[in-house]
């Protein structure tokens, strides 16, 4: 190839890429931006930079004080089931990996089967069903859902780490009179940390961001999640736009931050499940 | 409102303690008076909106409760703001857990009394004394089988505001009357037009500028709400020109150019602002936006007068103003008096004053002192909303054809995407389908007709 | 010592622990998967009547087919399918051009993968601004003088879904990349080197090596992906419309939940998840089918 044909080929292949990351990151800097300037400076420029930053937006949302209460709902939602999901699916995930059973294979496929059985199939059956035992409204009761949703993929990918295990591991702590209990934890889970860490990312960026079980089982503004208050605080100060990106700057800020600090747990975690 | 962090950590108590509530019979406590005397701590939680209608209305609420809880130390009440597009569906999945706040808020009518009919509501008349109650204005509006189902607080009406230096600018002059003909408001548009003007600016994304349309216009072939009911149990047909022939209207407007070019990409109250920011030579305002747009354009600057007379029904000639929300004592609450105790304290005089000069809307109580109203506009408007009778159309179909044929209809003309006949066949065809997925509702809606 | 014996009781006795293992996950999936999955069956024979009762019926399936806006719905979760090949083809480039470790390439793939870390409902109420008929895409129109081609993205019926359709391919590609990317560096370097000598360009060792060593991940991407536009797309459409304008922009989970919880139709709602749950079968079907094949090639 020539110099000047390599040296096109660079130059599209940057023009290509800064064209895209540009647009990635466009909405974070438009959210920003909009953020704060003042409703009046919003109007008159949707786009530029501000010109006189103001913090006033950010006093609103902590005024309005919903935002700081949503957060720690859905750090208390996601973390209970994703904790509860996790150690659920690490006790069927072992017992199908290692112990032969009758059964064993059909739970596999089914579990694979009911990753994919989307949220709105459930959501009626199960608000009709929690109604008459007082779970509705209750944060026991998206918790109970959120993690009975994510126990298929857990123990899933579960499944495939503990299969990685060498064999003689299992063999020799067997040997020294290990209960199955025993070589579980003691051996399995501290051996299998890594994929824990992936299911815990997978599981939590999801329980994060669902919206419709949110909406639909937490109905009290104060015991909402982060996902379904944006959608009120949203349309409740629609007519002041940069407050609501105020609001939406501030609640994707957390995620952005832990991603930006453990980058690597984030990308490791969402494609360990695909590619081995 | 106000919430701490502190709260946090009793939340979840809180939700085992809400969850616990929900399933007991909600009967009120023997021996309380109607002043909400009860000895121990009553907690309520009101799920509360207005602050769309009437901007202030929030501030108003806040500072009322802290007021209500000076004077009844024992009762707290808990303000959840409520959003517009979930309004229904929230109290929906509320009342079908039979739990939920002690006090809702709902649009009149439709809205209002399919709750009623699923019972989750307990009449207000049965907890409030009638000498109280002969204050309040347009009651008739949740009025069923003899008693009265909710509260009201205030009445919106809707206007045609315009500006008259636009107005002016383009020779365009108001009705000497309080109203222009159909054929004078489309000369007034295409002089408007001409002279570089947009004559109309709104926002339908959400849907709702449609709804105002069909409440202000739509019914004008109309004799009365009955009519409407008619159609919407399929003793009629929503196709007849006297339901949805003033589509075809509506259509020229928006083909002409008449209507801003975003007012697809506007919500409502987005699509109020143009007119405020003087970007727009009219605009429908309820009291609440009209002030606004008073106070930013100035008082000579604004003039307000009654929607174009295009049909020739009785409703033509009647106002549009109602209640729209409404407030209700839910059937699950544990404290039904004191519930109804603190609507009534919404409208002692007090009350009544703060909360218009907070939003500017006029309360819907007939000790509301009229001579509070200072500004023009406001008493014209005042005038549209007391004289002769009120209808506010969509109030009377069901929430179903609101959602799925009311509001996509108006969306249909306002972008374009279809003609009047389409919008006509669409509120046949949602009718059609609400009678045959819910033959309990239509049995009860026909109720509506005795 | 005791290692003989003990394998050759557990043998013969029925050891109960891989059920006591597996019993709270089954538990959790029959409250959370099995008992709507039969209630939803139930329901959706359980037609409501002018009395306020209930009869055994299939009213609801004919009401739901008799209703425009369900195959409005439907038709619209189908349309979105269009987006998996789109996406698939981005983010198969863009990772095959960040593989080459051009300059900088760590920044552009931090950069790039960030749209999947904001919540749909953040994309979502930012999108509705910068789609706005006065937004930064037509006002970028407007500046390069194509304002002709500004349009009102999210409120109009015929450009809503396609608008929303953008808005997933935007959020979801980055995943594609990053899931493209972590396979590309397994895969053997040496297969690259033979094709350079033998003069391959780009494009062949894109097609012919890349492409088919990826195989399989770009078949879990797909499935993922088509699963997500078929079932998974409720918080994209209603963080930006609600379904609308009108119902141009419903798809079925919308349409399931409005019914269910707005117009309290739970024989509509459920007869409609029954169909969704038939359709989403289907993809089951075929994800077990292809991972059955890949067992027979060796591969998982």
């Amino acid at each position: 190839m020539s110099l000047l044909g390599r040296l096109t080929g660079t130059v599209a292949r940057h023009a290509l890429m800064l064209s895209i990351a540009i647009a990635a990151i466009y909405p974070v800097y438009y959210m920003l931006v909009t953020s704060l300037k003042t409703k009046s400076a919003w109007t008159a420029d949707q786009f530029g930079l501000p010109f006189n930053p103001t913090l006033d937006n950010y006093g609103a949302v902590f005024a309005d004080g919903r935002i700081p209460v949503w957060f720690l709902n859905s750090v208390l939602v996601t973390g209970l089931s994703v904790i509860l999901a996790t150690v659920v699916a690490t006790f069927a995930a072992y017992a199908i990996a290692r112990i032969p059973f009758t059964g064993a294979t059909f739970l596999l496929r089914l579990m694979i089967a009911l990753m994919v059985i989307p949220p709105a199939v459930l959501i009626l059956p199960l608000f009709l069903g929690f109604q008459p035992l007082g779970l509705v409204n209750t944060y026991q009761g998206v918790i109970l859902i959120y993690a009975g949703m994510i126990v298929p993929i857990s123990v899933y990918m579960l499944v495939s780490f503990f299969r990685t295990l060498p064999a003689e591991i299992f063999d020799a702590a067997r040997i020294d009179g290990a209960s199955t209990l025993r070589i579980l934890v003691s051996i399995v889970i501290p051996l299998s940390a890594p994929g824990f860490v992936t299911l815990i990312v997978v599981n939590a960026l999801w329980v994060w961001n669902e919206l419709l079980i949110a909406l639909v089982f937490l109905q009290d503004d104060n015991q909402r999640t982060l996902m379904a208050g944006l959608t009120q605080f949203k349309g409740h100060y629609s007519v002041n736009e940069p407050l609501v990106m105020a609001g939406t700057f501030i609640s994707a800020l957390p995620m952005l931050l832990l991603f930006l600090a453990g980058q690597r747990f984030f990308v490791r975690g969402l494609v360990a499940g695909a590619v081995k | 409102m106000h919430t701490s962090i502190q709260r946090l950590g009793g939340l979840l108590a809180a939700g085992l303690i809400v969850a616990a509530c929900g399933g007991s019979a909600a009967s009120p406590a023997p021996g309380q008076g109607g002043s909400g005397a009860a000895a121990g701590p009553v907690d309520l939680t009101f799920w509360y909106w207005a602050e769309s209608d009437a901007p202030g209305a929030d501030k108003w609420m806040a500072d009322t409760v802290t007021a209500y809880h000076a004077l009844h130390p024992n009762v707290t009440i808990k303000v959840d703001p409520q959003s517009t597009d979930t309004l229904q569906s929230a109290f929906q999945t509320a009342a079908a857990s039979n739990s939920g706040p002690d006090i809702a808020s709902q649009w009149a009518t439709g809205p209002v009394l399919s709750f009623v009919w699923t019972g989750a509501v307990s009449a207000i008349s049965d907890l409030v004394p009638a000498d109280e109650m002969k204050h309040w204005l347009n009651t008739n509006e949740n009025t069923y089988q003899g008693k009265v189902w909710a509260a009201p607080m205030y009445l919106l009406g809707i206007g045609l505001a315009y500006n008259k230096d636009l107005f002016a600018k383009a020779g365009v002059t108001p009705p000497t009357g309080d109203r222009w003909t159909w054929d004078e408001f489309l000369a007034a548009c295409a002089k408007l037009k001409a002279a570089g003007i947009t004559p109309f600016v709104g926002g339908d994304k959400n849907g709702y500028l449609g709804a105002w349309w069909f409440a202000n216009v739509g019914g004008q072939q109309l004799d009365s709400a009955q009519d409407l009911v008619q159609a919407v149990v399929g003793n009629k047909s929503f196709t007849d020109p006297k339901y949805t022939g003033w589509y075809s209207e509506l259509e020229k407007l928006v083909k002409n150019g008449y209507v801003n070019n975003d007012v697809m990409s506007l919500d409502l109250d987005q699509g109020v602002r143009l007119f405020q920011q003087g970007k727009g030579a009219m605009a429908f305002t309820s009291d609440g936006m009209l002030a606004t747009a008073v106070s930013q354009l100035g008082g000579d600057k604004v003039g307000v007068m009654q929607p174009p007379k295009w049909g020739s029904g009785k409703l033509a000639d009647a106002g549009n103003a109602t209640q729209s929300i409404s407030f209700f004592v839910t059937k699950w609450s544990a404290h039904q008096k004191e519930a109804a105790d603190f609507l009534q304290y919404l409208h002692t005089p007090d009350r009544l004053k703060a909360w218009y000069a907070a939003t500017g809307v006029v309360a819907a109580d007939d000790r509301f002192d009229s001579s509070l109203i200072t500004v023009p506009q406001l008493q014209q408007m005042a005038k549209f909303e007391t004289t002769g009778p009120q209808v506010w159309l969509e109030n009377w179909i069901p929430p179903q054809l609101d959602g799925d044929g009311d509001i996509p209809a108006g969306q249909t003309i306002f972008s374009g995407s279809g003609s009047a006949a389409d919008a006509g066949a669409l509120w046949e065809r949602v009718a059609n389908t609400w009678r045959s997925a819910h033959p309990d509702e239509v049995a009860n809606w026909q109720n509506l007709l005795k | 010592m005791t290692a003989i014996p003990r394998s050759i009781r557990s043998r013969r006795r029925f050891d109960a622990t891989p059920y006591l293992f597996i019993a709270p996950a089954v538990a959790l999936i029959a409250l959370v998967y099995g008992y709507p999955i039969i209630r939803i069956v139930i329901d959706s024979f359980l037609a409501p009547t002018a009395s306020g009762g209930k009869t055994v019926s299939t009213a609801n399936y004919s009401n739901v087919v008799a209703d425009p806006v369900f195959w409005k719905s439907a038709g619209n979760n189908l349309f979105l399918l269009i987006g998996v090949p789109i996406m698939t083809a981005l983010a198969l480039l863009v990772a095959a051009v960040l593989f080459e470790q051009i300059r900088g390439w760590r920044v552009y793939r931090t950069l790039v993968f960030t749209p999947y870390i904001l919540a749909v409902p953040v994309i979502g109420a930012t999108f509705v601004y910068l789609y706005g008929f006065n937004g930064i895409v037509n006002t970028l129109l407007r500046d390069t003088g194509l304002g002709g081609l500004a349009q009102d993205w999210l409120g109009s019926p015929s450009l809503v879904v396609p608008s929303i359709l953008s808005v997933i391919v935007y959020r979801e590609f980055g995943f594609g990349v990053m899931l493209f990317l972590a396979r590309m560096a397994t895969v053997n370097v040496e297969l690259y080197e033979a094709a350079m000598l033998d003069g391959a360009g780009w494009w062949a060792r894109f097609r012919y090596i890349t492409i088919p060593q990826l195989h399989s991940v770009i078949g879990f991407f797909v499935v993922i992906e088509l699963i997500t536009m078929l079932s998974w797309v409720f918080a994209y459409v209603y963080s930006m419309t609600g379904g609308g304008p009108g119902f141009a922009s419903s798809v079925l989970e919308i349409y399931i939940w409005k019914n269910a919880f707005a117009y309290r139709a739970v024989g509509i709602a459920s007869a409609v998840a029954v169909l969704l749950l038939v359709a989403t079968s289907v993809f089951v079907i075929i994800q077990l089918l292809v991972r059955k094949g890949d067992a027979e090639t060796g591969e998982e």
